[in-house]
Formats: C-alpha cells, structure tokens, sequence
C-alpha cells in the first residue's frame, strides 16, 4: 500500500502556493454569478479555491482548446511558403481534478496516443501535474460509480486529496507526485490508522449516495448484443436539438475539425477547433450528399462512448460526470438513453 | 402586439416560460419551436413527458409537431376559420367557462352569436383540416384545467395577422384559460431584446412602457423629463418608412442593429429607398447588406463588449455585464448615440448604463423598480415591477386584466393579399432554420454555423417535384410579381402539396426580394407568410 499523508487545511493555501510557484495554478472557483469553473488563478489571496461544487466544465479545454493555432504559415515574396508548428505547453499544476475529469483525461492520452503521439497535445499533457480530489457527496446528476470512475479514482493522479473535514489526506500516484512530497515534506504528518479508516468510510458513504441509479453495465450488455429496439434510436433523433452541448462538456469527446485560417495577404494560421459528430457537417459530403443520417449520427454517439471504446480498451468512454444531463434540453442525455436501452 | 394589446390591455407573453411545463394542454400555433425557440421547446417537450397534451397547429410538418396529440395541418393562413370552429365546438359541448365569460369578459354575446351562426363542414372545409381532428384537439383544450395557447410569427405574419391574435385569445378567454398561473397566451418573441425594444418606445404610437404619444400626462412628463417639446403624432411604421420613405417625407434615417435590405419584403423597393435617401447612417457590427448602401457606417459593439439589459419573452428584465473591451474602434450604441446627439446639439451625459436604467424607472411604471443593483440577482425580474420593493410578475393579468375586463374580439376569415392563381400557383411561406439568425450577419460569420447550414433550401413536396420534374438539390429559379431569385430544392413531404418554404437568412438567395408588401392593416406587420410564387427548372 502506498504512503498517505495529513496536509492541515489552513495550509493548504500555503502549499498550492508552493507548487505552483512558475507555473499556471488551475483550479475550482465559484465566480460572482455562482458558476464554478476550474480556473486560472493569479493571485490565491484574493481567489478561494471551491472543493464543494462541480466545475461545470471537465478540463478537457486546457489540453484539447476549443480554438487552437497549431501551425502558422507565411508565403515569402517569392512564393516560397514556410510552416512553422505552434506548440503551446505551459508548466500548470491542477488542483482540485475530479475523479470523472481525470478519467477524462486518461482517456484523451490514450485517444491522443494512437496511430501516433499528438504533440499539441502531448506538449501541455507532459507540463501537467494533476491533483485530484476525491468526491465525498456526489453531485446530482453524477454516475461515475457506475462507469467505474469515481468518487475515489485510484489511479492517473499526481497526489490525490481527500477531504476529512479539517484536514486532507494526500496520497501519492505518479512519480512526480512521490517527487513534490519530499520536496515538501514540511507540510506533511503521516496519516494515522484512524485517518485511512476516515477516508474507507467516506468513501463507502459517498458510494452509496447517488442520487442517479444508472445500469452502465446492463446497457453495455445490451448494446453490445444489439438488444435495443429501433424506436429507442427514433425517439432520441426526434429529441435532439443538435445543439453540440453534450460534445462539448463531455471530458472525452475529442472529435475536432481543422481550418487554414488566413491572416494577412501573405500569412496565416492552421486552427484546430472543437467538432462533434452528432453535426450534420461533421459527415455531409462537398456535393451536400450525407451518408449519415441525424439518427444515425446521435447513435454513433452513444454507441462510441458504450460500446465501441468498451471494445477496443476494455472501459467506456462516459466517465459518469453527469454534464451531460445538465446542459441536454432535448432530454437525450446518457442517463435518459441508458434508461431507454435498459427498458427496451 | 396590437392584438392583445386591445383584448388584454398589454402585449407580451403572460405566463412566465417555466410555467409551460406545468399545463395540462398546450397548443402551439404558428411557431418552429424547436428551431425558432429551442428553450421553449425544451419545457413543451417536457410537458408532454409528463402527460400534457399537445395541440400543433402548423401547416408544415415542423419538428414539434412529432410531439403532438393532434397536428391540425391548416392550409396556410386559415387560422381564423379553425380557431372559430375549435370555439364552435367548445360552445356545443358546453366546455366554456361561464363564471369566467360573466366575471372578467365583455362583448362576449357578440363572439357567441357569431359562432352559431357558423356553418362548421364549411368552415372546416377551409382548413383543409377534417372536421373530427378539430373536434379532437377542441375537446382536448375544452377540458383542460391548465390550457396555454404559444404562437409566434406564423400567427403574427399575416394580413390578418391582429384577428389571428384576436381569435387566440378569444379562445383563451371562452375557455378561462388566462390570469391564472400555468394558464395564459404566449406569443413568443424572437430576439434576446425584442420585448425590451418594444418596452422602450421602438414603436410608433408610444413611449417607453406603452405609454402613448397621444396621451396629454405622458407627453407632459416626458417632454420635462427631456427638456424638449414631443410630437403628439405617431411615427411611421416599418414599411412606410423603408418602403414608401418619399412619399412620408422621410429624409435620413439611422438604423442601429437592422438590416433591412435582407429582412424587410420587396428588397428591390428597399433598396431604391435607401439610394434615395439623401443620408443613411448603420451601426452594426459587421458591414450588413444594409450597412453596404450607408453613407456613414457606426461600428457598434457586440453583447459581449457592452453592459446593460436585456429584456426577454417573458418580460424578464437581465442584466448583461461587459466581458471584454471594444475591440477596434467600436464603440456600444448608447456611446454611438449619446455622442451623435451631443454632436447635434442635445447633450445627453450620462456617466454608465445604471444611470440610464434609473431613468427608465422613473419615467416607465412597468420598469419602476428595475435598477441595476437589484437585477443581479435571480435571473433579474419580470415587468410589471413598479417600486424598489416589488418581486416582479410571473404572469399578467392576475385576477383582472391590465385593462379591466377581456374584451371578445370576434373575428372571420379574410383572403391573404395575394392567393396563387394561373401564373403563381404555390404558397410561398418563409421562416427560419435552426443555426441561423436573422440576415445571418452573426451566425454566418461562424464557421461551424455555416458549415451545419451552408445555403438556403426551398422545401418543395414529392408530389410538386415530381410533377415539375425537379431533384432534390437541384437549383430553380424561384419567382413572384417582384422578382425571382435562384434557390437550392429539397424535397420534402414537411410541406402539403402547392406549399414551398424557404428561409430569409442568405443574400445569395433573398427570398425577401420576392415576398409581398402587404400588410396587416392595425399591426403594420408585414405579410411574410403567404405569397404567390412559381418555380421553374433552370435551361442549361
């Protein structure tokens, strides 16, 4: 069994100062509006780090942005063009990941691994360490323990925190969690006996206080058997919106497209911006001609996250945060479709 | 606006959208919600899970009427004669609520006699919908404890468009579905402000908060209020200005936010107005079509650069905080105006956009309490809000109706301004699609927008097709007595035979340069549902 460690909670200020000292500090906070959001915090004496609510938004944007220039190109008086790539990776500690979130970006490094290496990608992934906090009450529309990725994640962490009222306990994962805990060791009492007895229970009580009650597996079963009626995939089509909200707050939906963006006359940009393929033109042909209808599209959807990525890597791609279900107003979030499979 | 305005006494949706989700029965009239107004459809569709009927009145197979009970697919701009059969029927099955009728309604005996001495086979007949699918939907309104009728601009869009709204909110009334919570009549508005400009005067006939022109009190207050002396004549509508700008004397205007030469009808009348004109200014954000004939363009700044508030179909008042700085040289509209008056020699000096909202309240009851600080929280507050201390109003006309009592409208069929005939034989009926805004000015500046909706597409039957031998993509000139523009087909069973709809959001196909300058003789909208085209294959 791996070390864990008591860090106080009056000094957690103090240590995520520490950390992040050269580097972007990422973390939870509730803005004015009452929406919590991880965030680029610039000054921790003005900014309170939120551990209660759910960010709204996973933190796939930070490794996936939803515009991004990858390559600039300049074309010289002589026509002769020049590429050059445009690789972005600040050094960034994340504090406060949530189980599903880091799921989430498990997933992308395997997405993002295959056929070969993404260096946009890549290049801010290897300038990351990821602090994850476990979820003593999950939130309302959260199922991750039903896709196996929450409340406690065990693994893909730098440290993990958990919260025991007036005090974390931390434990480390990777390597360069193990590294920051010698560094700075003086922040740090081992925990005791009753401290890892603390966090089993809290995480026995967080385990059994959804509030959705979601059968992932009877649904991959079914899906995988094609035991689901056609009028499930009928009805969804009829329902969605076609909004692309579920894509975009999804933390594995990675799908994206790339335009040659022109700057100047003799200038311009290569960008890489979000897409989602329940979008008509994520498929539709030059001539107008789409090989795949909305039905068919909104299927693909599903069937990726619960049945073709369980095929292929042995887990789904929903990590059961539950955004989803938040943002869907045509009602064919995965909690409903999960439900509609089960039923049919 | 007109049409509730004189039945009700004010002109805005009653219920507040989350109470949609709460009727036992909604009709939807006129209105491509799931495209036109996604949220609202979003509580239609969710009223519907949980058992609410639905009632879709639509001559197009539109994405909503999926959802419905009963889809009474009227032929375009028949509305009168179905709404005065569902009345008709709701009488012979005594489903009227008569304390209502007695308690909170006047003229109600003339609606009564009007409806009996209807011929119903033959008032159905003109619908084109069977006389058992409206007694279907007329039962299923009569009965319902909590009924609300939405319509939007397939209601509003019509030569009889104030009647149309009229018969709407007879039937509310015959049915006592107003002034009480999760009952009521919703137009639904388009744009995030256009309640708000409404609100604030951008009418012909009124000051802000509907207060009238006409009116001695309100004029002497304003003309204090502004140390200037105002007209007691109404401005001029929308057509008689960008239509007939000559013959009322017009010299110059300044349109802020507009463009009309995509939106209004007859584009080709349009633009010879603005040629005219001896000065044109625009503030826009992008250089619209309509900015392209201004002599001085204002760039204006966009939501996100500006502070101020929106006021949205419910009469929600929000507060919008600016998000970042102007960028290039624009400048927010109140700027643009407050300097371009002071260059005029009226100084209007006003230090933030709070200041401005503490005039609005002093000068607008219906505004009276709304000032920035209290918008802040809970989604800002719905008008009526006359003091500091007022919560705001969810829905109208509790108890009474702002103008005493419902006041029975009756109603009867009247023949669009121009019927196909020979030469045009289809009903061209314009509208919306879903990723698009307007002239497109915005959304087409969007790359994933565009890509989802990259052209007009003119919905044409299988039948139609078939016999004029047109594919599905294939371009065809489409035509009426003002003009013809080249438009892509698609061939659909969502529109009846001897029906063709298009959308007016591309200037590659304006459809507006072929839709008729009729209009509605009290609301002066303009006729954009119903005109007479004719499509031809193009010769290679």
């Amino acid at each position: 069994m791996s070390a864990a460690y008591i860090l106080a909670k009056d000094h957690l200020k103090s240590f995520v100062r520490k950390i992040s000292k050269g580097s972007r500090l990422i973390a939870p906070v509730t803005n004015e509006y009452g929406d919590t959001l991880y965030s680029e915090i610039n000054c921790l004496d003005s900014t309170q780090i939120d551990t209660q609510h759910q960010p709204q938004s996973s933190i796939k944007h930070f490794f996936l942005p939803q515009q991004e220039s990858i390559l600039s190109y300049s074309v010289s008086q002589a026509g002769e063009y020049h590429f050059s790539n445009i690789l972005i990776g600040v050094p960034t500690v994340f504090f406060g990941v949530r189980s599903c979130d880091l799921a989430g970006l498990l997933y992308m490094d395997v997405i993002f691994s295959n056929p070969a290496k993404d260096p946009y990608y890549f290049k801010k992934r290897e300038n990351s360490i990821i602090i994850s906090l476990g979820c003593n009450e999950p939130f309302e529309n959260c199922f991750c323990n039903a896709t196996k990725s929450g409340p406690f994640l065990d693994f893909g962490f730098d440290l993990r925190f958990t919260d025991l009222g007036d005090r974390f306990l931390v434990e480390p994962g990777r390597k360069r969690g193990m590294e920051i805990l010698e560094e700075f060791a003086y922040f740090f009492n081992d925990a005791s006996e009753q401290d890892l007895k603390d966090q089993y229970q809290l995480q026995l009580e967080s385990r059994s206080s959804f509030q959705q009650n979601v059968h992932v597996d009877l649904a991959i079963k079914k899906l995988a058997n094609e035991e689901v009626g056609k009028d499930v995939w009928q009805d969804l089509a009829d329902r969605c919106q076609d909004c692309g909200g579920c894509a975009y707050v999804c933390p594995t939906c990675t799908c994206f497209t790339i335009t040659d963006q022109p700057v100047s006359e003799s200038e311009g940009e290569r960008v890489r911006s979000w897409d989602a393929c329940t979008f008509a033109g994520f498929t539709r042909m030059v001539g107008g001609h789409n090989p795949v209808s909305s039905e068919h599209s909104l299927r693909r959807r599903f069937l990726h996250k619960l049945k073709y990525d369980v095929s292929l890597h042995n887990r789904t791609s929903c990590t059961g945060c539950g955004r989803c279900v938040g943002i869907c107003f045509g009602g064919v979030d995965i909690i409903k479709f999960i439900s509609a499979v089960c039923e049919s | 606006m007109a049409g509730l305005a004189t039945t009700f006494g004010s002109g805005a949706m009653t219920n507040s959208i989350s109470e949609i989700e709460q009727a036992d029965v909604i009709i939807v009239s006129g209105s491509n919600t799931t495209e036109a107004h996604p949220q609202i459809a979003r509580r239609i569709i969710d009223a519907v899970d949980g058992s609410a009927g639905l009632i879709v009145i639509d001559p197009r197979k539109t994405d909503i009427s999926k959802f419905a009970s009963v889809h009474l697919q009227i032929r375009p701009g028949t509305d009168i004669p179905l709404l005065n059969c569902i009345m008709r029927i709701i009488l012979d099955e005594n489903l009227v609520d008569d304390v209502f009728i007695e308690m909170r309604t006047e003229n109600y005996v003339v609606l009564r006699d009007m409806l009996y001495r209807l011929d119903l086979d033959e008032t159905a007949a003109e619908t084109g919908v069977s006389l058992e699918k409206i007694r279907r939907a007329a039962k299923l309104f009569g009965r319902a404890h909590k009924g609300v009728f939405c319509y939007c601009l397939g209601i509003t869009q019509h030569i009889c468009g104030t009647d149309n709204v009229r018969s709407i909110a007879n039937l509310a009334m015959l049915t006592g579905n107003v002034e009480k919570q999760d009952t009521g009549v919703d137009p639904l508005r388009g744009q995030n402000n256009v309640q708000g400009a409404c609100d604030m005067g951008a009418l012909p006939n009124v000051f802000p908060g509907y207060q009238g022109v006409a009116d001695p009190t309100a004029r002497e207050k304003f003309s204090r209020a502004w140390k200037s002396e105002l007209s007691d004549k109404p401005g001029l509508t929308l057509l008689d200005m960008t239509h007939k700008s000559r013959e009322n004397g017009l010299h110059a205007m300044f349109i802020m936010g507009e463009n009309p030469m995509l939106s209004d009808p007859v584009q080709d009348k349009v633009k010879e107005t603005f040629d005219s004109l001896e000065f044109l200014a625009v503030a826009d954000i992008f250089l619209t079509e309509t900015a392209r004939c201004a002599h001085v363009v204002f760039p204006a700044a966009s939501f996100a650069e500006k502070s101020g508030t929106f006021t949205n179909s419910e009469r929600r008042v929000q507060h919008v905080r600016q998000a970042i700085e102007p960028i290039g040289d624009s400048r927010t509209d109140s700027e643009i105006i407050t300097d371009l008056s002071a260059g005029m020699g009226y100084a209007m000096a006003y230090d933030n956009p709070a200041e401005i909202m503490e005039e609005i309240a002093m000068l607008t009851p219906l505004y009276g309490g709304m000032h920035h600080d209290r918008l802040n929280e809970n989604w800002g507050l719905q008008w009526p809000c006359p003091d500091r201390n007022h919560p705001g109003t969810p829905y109208l006309h509790k108890h009474s109706f702002t103008r005493g009592k419902g006041l029975f409208q009756p109603a009867s069929h009247q023949e669009p301004g121009e019927p196909p005939d020979e030469q045009y034989p289809f009903k061209l009926m314009t509208g919306r699609v879903y990723h698009h805004y307007h002239t497109g000015a915005m959304t087409r500046a969007s790359h994933l927008l565009s890509r989802e909706c990259p052209r007009a597409l003119l919905e044409i039957n299988p039948e139609d097709a078939d016999r004029l031998g047109v594919r599905d993509g294939e371009y065809v000139t489409l035509s009426t007595r003002r003009g013809n523009i080249t438009i892509c087909t698609k061939i659909t069973d969502r529109v009846q035979p001897g029906m063709l709809y298009t959308s007016f959001h591309f200037h590659e196909a304006p459809v507006n340069k072929l839709t008729i300058g009729s209009v509605d003789p009290t609301a002066k909208c303009p006729e954009y549902k119903i005109c007479a085209a004719r499509l031809e294959r193009i010769q290679s």
